[in-house]
């Protein structure tokens, strides 16, 4: 009896709460609807050509030709070579921007002479282009002959290379560090001033030595932080174009997808079509190296529990 | 087991002229309950800190159990610390938390896991073990700093206001809890607090810092029963001392209509000195009617059901001072009356320009 009254009053709340959220959400509609056209049409449309065979050097017409694209793209030599180099680039460039980033925001994380100006210097690269960083790594560090450091290894009886020709995809993963880390370090410098000075201080008198202060209690602490920079990373450096064009302009091992996508397309193939096709599957590749990111990073830091 | 000594330590935090703790002399016993008490900035938490570790010491030395530490990190002085606000690590487990001194010891989990069950029984918190501290109460939380301090068996307990951010009727309930705790583990606990009811319930003895100076050290009754000066006198008790500031008549101090009658100490120290102002200290239950007291004018009366705290406007030479009078809850006395009032227990004499108390030194 009185069960059953409840579960018809449990069940009148509910229907109020929905009527009440239906009524609060529907003027949200028209923003809704801007929103998906305005963000998710070049998307459709990518989509949408990446099912076509369209070359846009020849006046035969547009073909539906369904997944064709797709499965060309896997057999395609080239395509999985740029999608290696793609993975390759993103994944060391991102943990590498995070490990330096947070390395030098525990050595800023403290009070000393002039450190609003160190912060700045250190952000610089970050608002460099990166046309212009690629320009200056190229001819002012790595070059033949001209650059630093052939310049500093000769001092120390070390012959010059072409670090160019001879490391493509390791001198373009360098400037990508150098221009990452200090947007890390800012991730990682607010992360580690949100931390409480007690909870610090708790753990020296439970006696922590400072490493273990630092991977028990700091690095969890900086979770999600780290989670936000490998994401953001992760969406960033999977894009990387103009890096390539400045320093090798694609040379052997180093173009990656969205390299190989302009040159399929606008690049000299015109091959609209599967070139939407290679960048759906970019988009694809992003998701799917940021969730390995996570949860490579998840894993790492459930372990130090108890 | 421990010892502490403070030996003329001092902390001059940097960029500041004035020392926040001056020249402390505080000798600890083994298993003692000392309670650092004293008003807002007064130095407390700087002076526990020092003992921690936390906070350098410029001047002086710290020992625990005679060995100077006084330039040793915390990690080296094993002591166990409860802060005012727990600082539990939030990544971790209430398990985890407690466990985590123990874990930095090397100690085998198996062991560890034990002692963190015994100590939980001890608070309650087992059924807790493996929550977060964001998902406790308040009194929850702080008993896992509690927790965390005790499966550690340390030399020295140190506690930081622990009790401050709990409702007031859980504050008296842990406070009990606490006491009888440190009794039974009887290691030694410095504990900081800004509320004298605290320090008087709670402590063996009890040290009153102001402004970074110690005004005295003392059992509870002691410093109730003879302040060493006058800040101590106005700072413990609950209502205050009621404090009259007169001027000398000879070798007489005048309140109301009669001189107030002085041990042979106080008078003769009266005598000695030099002084023309002095201030009588008077408790509230040290006063009572009579028939040919001071008449006074009756301002406010506080029921407390038990006893009544009446306020009064009392005369005396050279003005009038309002003082508070405890009378039984039976009598029935209301605002307007004028009443007639006398002292009938002990009186306390400063000297009002140094604050200096007459008479035998207390600690005697
Ligand atoms: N880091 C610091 N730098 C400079 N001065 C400080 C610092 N910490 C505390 N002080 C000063 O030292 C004095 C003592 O501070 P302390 O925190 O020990 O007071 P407290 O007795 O614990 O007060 P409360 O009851 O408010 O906690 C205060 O005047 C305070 O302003
Ligand atoms: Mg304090």
């Amino acid at each position: 009896m009185t069960s059953t009254s409840t579960l018809s009053r449990d069940e009148q709340v509910k229907a109020l709460q929905k009527k009440d959220a239906r009524r609060r959400r529907i003027p949200l509609l028209p923003a809704l609807i801007f929103t998906i056209v305005v963000t998710q049409t070049p998307f459709v449309f990518s989509l949408y050509f990446g099912f076509l065979k369209w070359r846009g050097n020849t006046t035969a017409p547009r073909e539906w030709i369904g997944f064709k694209n797709y499965t060309d793209a896997f057999q395609n030599m080239f395509f999985r070579e740029a999608a290696w180099v793609s993975i390759l680039m993103t994944v060391s460039a991102v943990l590498l921007s995070v490990i330096f980033g947070t390395l030098i925001a525990l050595l800023l994380d403290r009070k000393f002479f002039g450190q609003g100006f160190v912060r700045t210097l250190i952000i610089t690269p970050f608002l460099v282009m990166p046309v212009v960083a690629g320009l200056v790594w190229k001819n002012q560090m790595f070059s033949f002959n001209f650059g630093v450091i052939n310049w500093v290894l000769n001092q120390v009886g070390i012959e010059s290379r072409e670090w160019v020709s001879e490391f493509p995809l390791w001198t373009i993963v360098i400037v990508l560090v150098w221009q990452w880390t200090p947007f890390m370090m800012l991730i990682m410098l607010a992360g580690l001033q949100g931390q409480s000075s007690s909870v610090l201080e708790a753990a020296k008198v439970d006696g922590a030595s400072a490493s273990a202060t630092f991977f028990q209690i700091t690095l969890p602490h900086l979770r999600p932080y780290l989670e936000l920079g490998v994401l953001l990373g992760s969406i960033y450096l999977i894009q990387v174009y103009d890096h390539i064009f400045t320093i090798t302009g694609g040379g052997p091992g180093s173009t990656n997808i969205p390299f190989f996508v302009n040159q399929r397309s606008f690049g000299a193939a015109f091959a609209y079509g599967s070139a939407s096709a290679y960048s759906i599957l970019v988009v694809i590749a992003a998701i799917l190296i940021a969730n390995f990111g996570l949860r490579v990073l998840s894993g790492l830091l459930e372990g130090e529990e108890a | 087991m421990a010892e502490v000594k403070y030996e003329a330590a001092s902390r001059i935090y940097p960029g500041t002229t004035l020392a926040a703790v001056n020249k402390l002399d505080l000798d600890i016993a083994d298993g003692e309950l000392l309670v650092l008490v004293g008003p807002s900035g007064s130095g407390k938490s700087t002076a526990l800190r020092m003992l921690a570790g936390l906070e350098f010491v410029d001047q002086g030395s710290i020992y625990i159990n005679g060995k100077d530490v006084t330039l040793s990190p915390p990690q080296d002085r094993d002591i166990a610390m409860v802060f005012q606000n727990y600082a539990l690590y939030p990544q971790m487990s209430v398990a985890s938390n407690m466990a985590f001194a123990l874990k930095q010891q090397g100690i085998p989990k198996a062991e560890r896991m034990e002692r963190v069950k015994e100590a939980a029984k001890i608070l309650d918190l087992e059924p807790y073990l493996d929550r977060k501290p964001k998902n406790l109460s308040g009194g929850q939380r702080q008993r896992v700093a509690m927790g965390r301090a005790i499966v550690r068996e340390p030399q020295v307990f140190l506690m930081d206001e622990p009790l401050s951010n709990l409702d007031a009727k859980l504050r008296v309930q842990t406070r009990t809890e606490l006491v009888d705790l440190q009794a039974r583990l009887g290691v030694t606990t410095v504990y900081v607090t800004h509320d004298q009811v605290e320090a008087m319930t709670m402590g063996h003895r009890v040290a009153v810092l102001d402004h970074g100076v110690l005004q005295q050290v003392d059992t509870p009754r002691r410093l109730y029963s003879h302040p060493a000066n006058l800040f101590v006198a106005g700072f413990i008790g609950s209502p205050a001392m009621n404090l009259i500031e007169v001027d000398r008549q000879g070798d007489q101090l005048i309140v109301g209509a009669k001189p107030i009658p002085l041990p042979d100490d106080v008078a003769s120290d009266l005598r000695a000195s030099d002084s023309k102002r002095f201030v009588v200290g008077v408790r509230p239950e040290h006063l009572a009617l009579a028939e040919d007291g001071s008449p006074s004018t009756v301002v406010v009366v506080e029921e407390l059901g038990s006893d009544a705290f009446v306020h009064v406007e009392m005369p005396h030479e050279g003005g009038s001072t309002m003082v508070v009078v405890r009378v039984d809850g039976e009598t029935s006395i209301e605002r307007g009356h004028t009443l007639n009032f006398d002292v009938n227990g002990p009186v306390h004499i400063f000297d009002a320009k140094s604050g200096v108390r007459l008479g035998s030194d207390p600690s005697m």
